[in-house]
C-alpha cells in the first residue's frame, strides 16, 4: 500500500497535474532507467527510451483508473518502448557492443566484457529485474509489483538469472581472483 | 533436500538480503553440510561485487533527473490545447454529466493555479540553466569537449560527461582502472572537491616529488580539445607515482602470537628464516613455567619488503594465535625535521662566520658562543631523531610471542581428604578424653568442644589434622573407641599450577581433616523399631521374665509400667533396646512368654556412610497383658437375684408411697362425710 500523500500525487497526475507529474518524473525516472538499461544495456539510448516513456505516459494517463498501479503501468510502458527500440536497433550482437563509438568507456576490462555478454544473454525479464535491484536497491516486493510479478516469484527469477551468469562467468572470475 | 534444489534462489536472496530469519538460518546450516553449495556462495558473492561494481559505475549522474524534465517540457510545451485535450480526457473519465461539470470546473482551477505557479517554476529553471550553462563553459577550456554540438541534447551529455570530471570521489571504487590516474590529473588542476581522498593523495605527490607534478600541470594547461590527448597524459602521473612511494618513509612492525609444541625447535627456525630474508633476532626472552613449559618472546628485524614473506613462513612453525600488522607512516615528520636540520646548519655556518669577525664587544662574543651551542645540540638532537627513524625505516620489528602447547597444564595435584566421624559412646567425657590425647606433631586437634546441655545430655566434637602417613591409623583407633554411626570420606583432587589433566603431573596427599562428634548412646535414634503385644495370663511374672531375657541379649530396659484395670485385666509396658545383632534371638525368646500379637517392625534406612549395623540399636515396645475375668461381676445369677430382689423392694415402697398418697388426698373428704352424717343422725334423734 502506497502512502496517502503518494496516493494523491499520482491522482492528481492522471488528472492532468502537470506539477504532480513532473514529480513523478523526479521520482520514477531512475527505475525507469534502470529497466531501460537492462533490457538495452546502453545509458545513451536508454535515456532516450525513458524520455519517450515519460511522453507516452503523460499522453495517455487517463487509461489508468487506479492511482495505486500508477508506477507499475509506468515501468511497463518503459519495458515497451525499451523492447521496441531494441528490435528496431539491435542488428549487432551485444557481445560487440564494446565497439560501437560512444557507447562505453573504451578502456572496459575483460571482466566487463564478459559480464555484459553474460548479461546479455539473459532473458530481458530477468535483466530488468537485475538492474532494479542494484541500480536502485529495491527490496524485492517492490520490484515485484513494478513488473506486474506475481508474489514470490521474483526469488526464483533472480536465482535463476545470477546462477546463469555465475555459470559463464566462472572462466573470467578465476582469472581475476587469482 | 529442499534448499540443495533451490540453492540459487536462496543465494540470490541472501545476497539481496531478503531472506527471513529462519530461512538464512537454514541456509547458513546447509552451506555447513554442502561443499558444492558452499563454492556457489562463494562464487556468487564474488559475483554480486562485480556486478555491484559494474552497476555503481553506469549509475545515472545527479543531473539525470534534470534531464529528463527539461526534454519532457520541451517536447510537451504548454499550450491552450492542451487544456482542451484536458477536458475530454475528463469527460472521458467522468460518465456523468454532473461529473464532467465538476470535472470542468476543478479543471479551470487548476488550469488557473498552474498558470499562476507554472511562472514561478519556470524562471526557476531558467536560472538554473543558465548556471549550468556558465559552469559548462568554465570548464570548457580544461574539458573542452563540445565546441561544434550546438544540439541541445548533445550539450546535455556534455554537462553530464562535466559534472564527472568534477566529481572525481564518485569513481574511487574501480581503483583497479587505469582511470584512477585521471583522477589524479584532474583533481590536481581541480581545487574545487578538496575533501576528496584522491584530491589530498595528488595534492601529497605534488609536494612529494615536485618534478613529476611539474609536467602534469603543464600538460593539463596545454591540453586541447582531443580526448584521446587526456587519456596520454594521465599516463605521466601514473608513472611518477611509485618513486614517490618509494620516498615514503614507513615504519613496518607485526605482533605474531605462536603456539608452538617445542620453543628452542621454534627459535632455531626463525633465525633461519630472519637470516634467509636477510634479517637478524634483535632479543629473546625465555621463561620457564612451573609446569615445565617454556614461553617466551623473540624480536626479530626483517627488511620490510620481506615482511610479508617472513610472516607466511612463521605461519608454519605451530598454531598461530594473533597477528597484527602496523605501519606508521612518518613521512612528514621525517622530512620537516631533514628541513629544520638543513636550516639549523645554515644558521650554525653564520654563527661561525660571526665569530671569525671577532668583534671587540666580549658580551657578543658570549652571546654568540651560547647561541651556537644551542644549534649544535638541536642539529645533534635531529640527527639522532633521523638516524633512529633511519634505523627504524630500513628494518620492520617482529615481535613473536611463543607458547608451547598444553601451557596451562597443572605441575602437581593435592589429593585433599576430608573425614566425618560420628560415635556414640555412654561415656561421652572420656572418649572426648582419649581422642584429646591423640594429639602428637603429626595429629594436630585444632578445635574440640564438649557441650552440655539443660537437661544434662552431653556431646563433643572433635576436629584434627592429620599427617596422611598417620590418618589411617588414628581414624581407625578413633573408630575404636565408640559405636561409629557414620563414617564418611571426602576425597579431592586439587590442581596446582594449571588447570584441566596432565598425565605427568604427581599426585600429592594433603593432611586429612577428620571431623568426629561424640554423643551419648541414649540419644541415637534407633535403626529398628518393633511394637508387639504378648498375650498371658500371668503378666507380672512374665514381665520380669521379659525383662531378664533382655538381660541375657545385652538389651537395656528403657521404661517399664504395670496397670490393672477393674475388670481385672493387667497390662505391662516395656520398653528395650537391644544391639541388632541380637534382636532376632530375643524375638525369638518372647515366644515362650505367651502369645505373640500385633507386631510391626519400622526400619530407618539412614542415608550415607557406613553404618555398624550389627551394634545398631534396635527399640522394642512389648505390651505384656491377661484377658482379665471372662464374666463380669454384673451379670451371673446372683447378681440377677440380687437385682430382682433390690428392684422388687423398690416397687413395694414405691405402691406404699402411693397409698400414702391416696390416703392423705382421700382422708379430708372421709371425716368431712362422717362429720355431716353424725350431724343429720343427731338432729334426727333429736327430732323423734
Amino acid at each position: 500500500m502506497m502512502e496517502a500523500s503518494e496516493r494523491e500525487v499520482y491522482r492528481a497526475a492522471i488528472h492532468g497535474d502537470r506539477e504532480a507529474f513532473e514529480m513523478i518524473i523526479r521520482s520514477q525516472s531512475r527505475p525507469l532507467f534502470a529497466i531501460a538499461y537492462g533490457i538495452l544495456q546502453n545509458r545513451e539510448e536508454a535515456e532516450d527510451t525513458v524520455q519517450d516513456a515519460l511522453v507516452k505516459a503523460w499522453k495517455s494517463r487517463w487509461r489508468v483508473r487506479d492511482p495505486e498501479k500508477f508506477p507499475a503501468w509506468l515501468c511497463m510502458i518503459a519495458r515497451h518502448c525499451a523492447r521496441d527500440v531494441f528490435r528496431k536497433h539491435r542488428t549487432v550482437p551485444l557481445s560487440k557492443m564494446p565497439e560501437i563509438p560512444g557507447s562505453e568507456r573504451p578502456q572496459t576490462t575483460i571482466i566487463d566484457r564478459h559480464l555484459d555478454s553474460a548479461l546479455a544473454s539473459l532473458p530481458e525479464l530477468h535483466r530488468a529485474a537485475i538492474s532494479l535491484r542494484y541500480f536502485e536497491e529495491m527490496d524485492y516486493a517492490t520490484i515485484e509489483n513494478r513488473l506486474g510479478l506475481t508474489n514470490g516469484s521474483l526469488r526464483g527469477i533472480l536465482g535463476r538469472a545470477l546462477a546463469s551468469m555465475r555459470k559463464q562467468l566462472k572462466p573470467a572470475l578465476a582469472s581475476e581472483q587469482s | 533436500m529442499k534448499i540443495h534444489d533451490e540453492i540459487d534462489n536462496y543465494l540470490a536472496a541472501d545476497l539481496h538480503s531478503d531472506l527471513s530469519d529462519e530461512e538464512q538460518n537454514a541456509l547458513h546450516a546447509h552451506l555447513v553440510e554442502c561443499a558444492s553449495c558452499r563454492q556457489a556462495h562463494q562464487e556468487s558473492k564474488i559475483m554480486n561485487s562485480v556486478l555491484e561494481e559494474k552497476f555503481a559505475n553506469e549509475k545515472p549522474d545527479a543531473a539525470f533527473e534534470q534531464r529528463m524534465l527539461a526534454e519532457f517540457r520541451n517536447r510537451i510545451p504548454q499550450k491552450n490545447g492542451s487544456v482542451a485535450k484536458f477536458i475530454v480526457d475528463l469527460m472521458r473519465l467522468r460518465a456523468t454529466q454532473v461529473a464532467a461539470v465538476a470535472a470542468v470546473l476543478l479543471a479551470l482551477v487548476q488550469v488557473g493555479r498552474m498558470i499562476t505557479g507554472e511562472g514561478a517554476i519556470r524562471r526557476n529553471e531558467l536560472a538554473n540553466s543558465v548556471d549550468l550553462y556558465q559552469r559548462s563553459a568554465a570548464t570548457q577550456s580544461s574539458n573542452g569537449r563540445t565546441e561544434a554540438d550546438a544540439d541541445f541534447k548533445t550539450e546535455q551529455r556534455a554537462k553530464l560527461a562535466k559534472a564527472d570530471a568534477l566529481q572525481p570521489g564518485r569513481e574511487l571504487n574501480n581503483q583497479k582502472r587505469p582511470a584512477k590516474a585521471a583522477q589524479f590529473s584532474d583533481a590536481s588542476i581541480a581545487p574545487a572537491a578538496p575533501n576528496s581522498v584522491t584530491g589530498g593523495v595528488a595534492g601529497r605527490m605534488a609536494t612529494l616529488a615536485p618534478p613529476a607534478a611539474q609536467p602534469t600541470a603543464e600538460e593539463q594547461q596545454s591540453k586541447d580539445e582531443n580526448e584521446l590527448h587526456e587519456m596520454a597524459s594521465t599516463s605521466v602521473p601514473a608513472v611518477a607515482a611509485p618513486p614517490a612511494l618509494a620516498n615514503r618513509k614507513l615504519i613496518r612492525n607485526a605482533t605474531v602470537d605462536l603456539e608452538i609444541v617445542s620453543f628452542d625447535d621454534a627459535r632455531q627456525k626463525i633465525t633461519a628464516f630472519a637470516n634467509e630474508d636477510r634479517g637478524y633476532i634483535a632479543t629473546t626472552r625465555s621463561e620457564k613455567q612451573a609446569n615445565g613449559k617454556l614461553k617466551g618472546q623473540i624480536v626479530v628485524k626483517v627488511l620490510p619488503e620481506n615482511l610479508d614473506r617472513f610472516l607466511q613462513k612463521l605461519r608454519g612453525l605451530g598454531e598461530l594465535k594473533n597477528q597484527t600488522l602496523g605501519t606508521e607512516d612518518i613521512t612528514k615528520a621525517y622530512f620537516d625535521t631533514d628541513a629544520r636540520l638543513k636550516n639549523a646548519r645554515v644558521m650554525e655556518q653564520r654563527l661561525v662566520e660571526m665569530l671569525k669577525r671577532k668583534s671587540d664587544d666580549i658580551n657578543d662574543l658570549l652571546q654568540v658562543e651560547k647561541e651556537l651551542g644551542r644549534v649544535r645540540e638541536q642539529i645533534e638532537q635531529m640527527q639522532g631523531e633521523l638516524k633512529f627513524w633511519d634505523s627504524q625505516v630500513q628494518f620492520a620489528t617482529v615481535t613473536i610471542s611463543l607458547a608451547e602447547k598444553d601451557m596451562e597444564e597443572p605441575a602437581k595435584f593435592l589429593l585433599k581428604e576430608r573425614a566425618q566421624l560420628a560415635l556414640y559412646t555412654p561415656e561421652v567425657e572420656k572418649v572426648y578424653n582419649d581422642l584429646k590425647a591423640l594429639a602428637s606433631p603429626k595429629v594436630q586437634i585444632t578445635n574440640a568442644q564438649l557441650d552440655r546441655d539443660n537437661t544434662g545430655r552431653v556431646s563433643a566434637r572433635v576436629s584434627m589434622l592429620i599427617a596422611p602417613e598417620e590418618s589411617d591409623g588414628v581414624i581407625s583407633k578413633a573408630k575404636a573407641m565408640g559405636r561409629v554411626e557414620n563414617f564418611q570420606v571426602q576425597t579431592e583432587r586439587v590442581a596446582q599450577g594449571g588447570e584441566g589433566m596432565s598425565e605427568n603431573a604427581k599426585t600429592k596427599r594433603d593432611k586429612v581433616e577428620l571431623n568426629i562428634s561424640i554423643s551419648r548412646d541414649e540419644q541415637e535414634q534407633a535403626f529398628q523399631q518393633t511394637t508387639l503385644r504378648v498375650r498371658t495370663s500371668a503378666v507380672d511374672e512374665k514381665a520380669k521374665k521379659l525383662r531378664d531375657l533382655a538381660g541375657k541379649q545385652g538389651g537395656r530396659v528403657r521404661t517399664s509400667s504395670f496397670s490393672r484395670d477393674p475388670d481385672g485385666r493387667e497390662y505391662a509396658n516395656v520398653t528395650l533396646r537391644v544391639p541388632m545383632k541380637n534382636y532376632n534371638a530375643l524375638i525369638q525368646s518372647l515366644d515362650s512368654l505367651g502369645k505373640v500379637e500385633n507386631v510391626s517392625v519400622q526400619r530407618q534406612n539412614r542415608s550415607g556412610g557406613q553404618i555398624d549395623e550389627a551394634n545398631a540399636p534396635a527399640d522394642l515396645s512389648i505390651q505384656v497383658y491377661s484377658q482379665g475375668n471372662i464374666v463380669s461381676s454384673d451379670t451371673g445369677l446372683i447378681a440377677t437375684l440380687r437385682r430382682t430382689i433390690s428392684q422388687s423392694a423398690g416397687a413395694i415402697m414405691w405402691s406404699l408411697r402411693m397409698i400414702g398418697v391416696a390416703i392423705a388426698f382421700l382422708a379430708p373428704w372421709v371425716i368431712a362425710l362422717v362429720g355431716i352424717i353424725w350431724l343429720a343422725r343427731r338432729i334426727r334423734s333429736r327430732r323423734s
